[in-house]
Parts: C-alpha cells; structure tokens; sequence
C-alpha cells in the first residue's frame, strides 16, 4: 500500500464530495439533530423547575447520579443517555458517501481509468474510505464537543465531567472510526450489487439498528451511559465485522470484477 | 523492434468465450488497427494488453515485459482511451487530468506544464477550469484523450476514439492519432470505422473473436476479392464482345466480362499483365482511352470476412 497514491484517492474524493452541497447537508442534519434534541431538553428543565411526580421512571436512573441535585442529575442523565445517538452519524453518513461514490463511478464509468493506472485496488479503496470516513468522524467529534460546551454553558460545568468522561474519549478515538470503516465496507459492498444509491444506502440499517437498539436498551435499562467495559466490547466486535466485511469486499472489488460486472 | 507481441490469446467469460486465439505484432511507431462488429472483443483485447484483465490462456509482452507477473509496469507504460471517457463530472477539465497524472506519477512543476500541454494540444485551454459534467461529448472525448496521453506513454490504446463525434472533433482526435505515430508510439487502434481505419494504420486485424485477416490496408483490399482490370474502349473497328473473346484465350487472363464500351479483366498478376494485354488489344484493332484496377475497398473486404463469419455461425446454430 502506497500512502501516496491513497492521499491523492483520497484529495479527488474529497474535492467531489466538497462540491456536493446535497451530500454536505446529509453529513451535518444528523449530527446537528442528534445534539440539539438532548440540548433543548436540558434548556427546558434549565428554565423550568422539576415536578419530581412527573419524572416517573426517570427518577429511578437519577440514581446514577447520587452526588449531584435532582434537576442537575436530570439533565446529566438526558446529556449523556442521548449520546448514544451520536454513533449513528459514523453510521449513516459514510454509507451515504461511498455508495453515492462507487455507484456514481459506476454509471460515470470512470472505475476503468483509474484502474488503468499504476494504482492498486487496494489503495483505490483506502483512498475512498477514508474520504468517505472523515466527514462523519469530523462531524461526530465536532458535534460532540460542541455539544459538552453549550450544555454546560446552559446547566452546569459539572456536566463537562459526564460528556468528556474517559470511556467516552475512548468511544470517540476508536468506536466512532471503527464504525465509520464498517458503514464505508458495507456501503461498497452493497454498492457494488446493486445500481441505486439509495437502495445502497437502505442496507446502512443492519449497521443503525443495532445502534438504536443499544440506545434504547440502555434507556430502559435506565443505564445514563457506556460503561469502559461495553466500549471495548463493541470496539471488538466491530473490528470483528470490519474483518468479515474485508474478507467479502476482497472478494467483491477485485480489478476484474470491477470491469467485467461494474466498469 | 516488436513493441506489441500477442501470442494464442484467448479470454473466456463463463459460457461465453469473448477472444480465441488471437495473434498480432505491433512494432514501435506503428499504429495497428482492431477492426470487428460490436462483441468482436475489440475492449477486451485491449484490456487484456493493458493488464487490466487476465487472458485465460495465450502470452503477451509490452515492450518486453510480460502480461501478468508485470502488469503494474505495463499499467505505468501505457496511456489507454477507453471505450467510454469515464470523467469526474464535480471536476474540472484541470483537476480532472491532474488526478490522473499524479496518479501516474507526475508532480509540481511537470504535472502542471503536461496538463497544460495537452489541454492546449486537444484544444480545451479555454475551458480547462470549467466542471466536465458541463461539457458536450466531443469536449468530454477529447478531455479523455489528453488523459491517455498525459504521461507520454510508449504504448496508446485507444478504443473507439472517434466514437459519436462530430466531423470536425473526429477529424482533429484523428491528426493527433496521425502525430503520435509520427513521435514514434506504438497505437493500437479498436475501431468499427473502416475510413478511420485506413487513413491511419499501418496494419490493421479483422477481429470476430479471433483474427479473421491481417495485413496492409492496401494488402487486405486484396484479401479475397480478386483484383479486376477495366479497359475502356473508344469504338474502333472490333465489337467489344469480339475482343472479349480474343482476350479469354491470353494465358494470363482468368476471366473477362464486356459492356458497351469497355472491357473488365480478371488478371493471374495484375501489374505484370496489364501492359501485355494492352498491346495485345491493340494489335487487335481496339481503341483503348484508359486502363483502371478495380481494388476491392476496405468495406467490402471487411463485410465479406465478418458477413461469412456470420453465416458460418448461424449455420452452427441451426445445426446445433
């Protein structure tokens, strides 16, 4: 593998996806969603002060935070509770820029060229998946700061501790970039089955719904947030899925695949 | 020195086997000529050649290095046209060849003067910062051309390079084919236009699968057909069926037919023959006002070879 030839992959990506305003759109929606749903729940308790009948089962999971005052543990366990949510953007955006890559490669016809050339397939697809990668994890990290930032302007600076708290640093330099590889090797997977970005992009759930699923469970587990251990844990199992889905991609992306059933 | 040398080449897809037994040579500084019907397997000898695809049997070497252990050097030596231009639509004409030609290894100040110069030789300077999605499909063949070429390779392949373009484009990517010869490049050439075909190579193959005839243009005129000799006859004192009937008898003559006023002869060797059979017209009493060969034209060669070929398959399919 050249790093060369993968940087200058990786600057043509870059330079077409910039000039995508529509791609760059679905990059930041989800993000700036996913922050801003917890944010103005933690404005609103902020303004408003807590009728604890009204809490029901959430008072339960306040026991997560024994040191902190009702109102505060509120909005410590809405804060971070809602960042599971941020594992979807790796999740949903890259599948979006590599199959919308590889599909519109494909119909452009422009796969043959660039095989012609001294480029390895291999470093062709490393190129692409770090394009279609660095968006979301770009997107995930800003929005992640961005977020501790402006809930504790709003509430309280305690809530930095909860956001930037050590197994979410560690979610954020591994999970989020193992994730983003996963979403890109399924999304060229996929892409290179079927001629639709969009049907491309609906096989990006079997990556969102465990996510979701993992949210929502941990909410009704009334757990606030990961634990270092479940971290690790999904860091392996996604290297795991990565591996299987390398194996496949090996398989479906040789040069005279390509050519013979995609060029 | 052979630039090109192919030797048995076959390529099987499942079923369907796209090249058998292909065989060719092309020497350095000659442009050589695929021509075949669509499903020949004109794209996929090309792709062959540029060590894109595996063949399934049959050795090539390009330029002394051999198909498959030295694919990557061959991908680095040869500028390939394909058959669609295959652009980046969200790049301009500049950023589009830049790519390429930093993929090809070019850098800083030689990257930019070769984009430059072939944006200027395929005359799009203009335009060069222009997107490509925008341009016509002239502009978008030429952008194509000015990317096989950037990094001079030694080897052009070039598939359908004229396809689907105006007149005036075709006639300018066709100087540029004439030019590069003239610099010394081997061309191979995949074309269905027969004009195109003879203008500008020096050898050219009929491909239907396998080579169905090789040679000169001039050589392949006279594949099959023969060469027939029209004399044209300015009354006189003997009937043209008359002389017709004294020619028949010359041992040198095959056949002969006659019109009103002329004659055409079928000769053993027409540039031997011709001035014996003149005199021997004369000496008949007839007035010969001029003496043409008729050559088969490309065309006709070319319909003849891939037309039988035809046949012969449906009758392989009704007696299947």
């Amino acid at each position: 593998m050249r790093p060369d030839l993968v940087w200058i992959v990786f600057g043509k990506e870059w330079r077409e996806i910039a000039s995508n305003r529509l791609l760059l759109g679905a990059v930041a929606a989800p993000a700036i969603i996913f922050a801003a749903i917890p944010t103005a729940i933690v404005a609103f308790i902020q303004v408003n002060d807590i009728d604890m009948a009204q809490l029901g089962q959430i008072e339960l999971m306040l026991a997560a935070f024994p040191d902190l005052p009702v109102k505060l543990a509120a909005q410590g366990f809405i804060v971070t509770n809602f960042m599971a949510y941020f594992l979807l953007i790796p999740a949903m955006v890259p599948i979006a820029i590599a199959s919308q890559s590889v599909i519109g490669e494909r119909q452009a016809r422009s796969l043959e060229p660039q095989l012609a050339t001294p480029i390895e397939v291999s470093e062709l697809l490393a190129g692409k998946t770090i394009a279609a990668a660095l968006p979301a994890i770009l997107a995930t990290w800003v929005v992640w700061v961005g977020y501790g930032l402006i809930n504790a302007a709003i509430a309280d600076p305690r809530l930095l501790r909860m956001v930037f708290s050590p197994q979410w640093i560690v979610a954020m330099a591994s999970l989020v970039p193992l994730i983003c590889v996963l979403s890109v090797l399924l999304g060229v997977i996929v892409s290179s089955r079927v001629g639709d970005p969009r049907t491309a992009q609906q096989f990006g759930a079997f990556v969102v719904l465990p996510i979701i699923a993992i949210a929502v469970a941990q909410f009704l587990g009334g757990q606030a947030t990961f634990t270092m251990q479940q971290v690790l844990t999904a860091d392996l199992i996604t290297i795991g899925l990565i591996g299987g889905l390398l194996v496949i991609g090996s398989w479906a992306f040789n040069r005279e695949e390509i050519l013979t059933r995609l060029g | 020195m052979l630039v090109i040398s192919v030797h048995g080449l076959e390529r099987r897809f499942r079923t369907v086997t796209a090249v058998y037994d292909l065989s060719f040579n092309v020497p350095a500084g000659a442009v050589y000529g695929l021509l075949g019907p669509n499903g020949a397997g004109k794209t996929t000898t090309i792709r062959m050649l540029a060590g894109l695809i595996a063949p399934t049997a049959g050795t090539a070497e390009i330029a002394g290095h051999p198909l498959g252990p030295d694919n990557a050097a061959i991908r680095a030596m040869t500028g390939i046209l394909t058959e669609s231009p295959g652009l980046h639509d969200r790049l301009t004409a500049r950023q589009n060849l830049a790519y390429y030609g930093r993929l090809y290894g070019l850098t800083d100040g030689p990257l930019r003067e070769a984009v430059d110069r072939y944006l200027d030789i395929v005359g799009l300077t203009e335009a060069a910062d222009r997107r490509v999605g925008g341009f016509s499909k002239g502009m978008r063949q030429r952008v194509a051309v000015a990317r096989a070429l950037l990094h001079e390779p030694r080897v052009i392949y070039l598939d359908e390079p004229t396809s689907g373009l105006d007149p005036e484009a075709a006639k300018s990517i066709r100087a540029l084919i004439a030019s590069l010869r003239e610099e010394g490049r081997s061309i191979l050439l995949c074309t269905h236009n027969l004009d195109e075909a003879e203008r500008l190579c020096d050898q050219i193959g009929i491909l239907n699968g396998h080579l169905l005839a090789e040679g000169s243009p001039a050589e392949l005129r006279r594949h099959g057909r023969p060469t027939t000799t029209r004399i044209e006859l300015d009354g006189g004192p003997v009937d043209p069926a008359a002389l017709a009937a004294t020619v028949r008898a010359l041992p040198f003559v095959t056949a002969v037919t006659s019109g009103a006023a002329d004659l055409t002869v079928e000769l053993a060797e027409p540039r031997q023959d011709t001035p014996d059979l003149v005199r021997e017209l004369i000496q008949q009493g007839a007035r010969v006002v001029a003496v043409s060969e008729n050559v088969a034209s490309l065309e006709q060669v070319y319909l003849d070879l891939v037309g039988e070929r035809a046949d012969r398959d449906a009758e392989g399919v009704h007696a299947a």
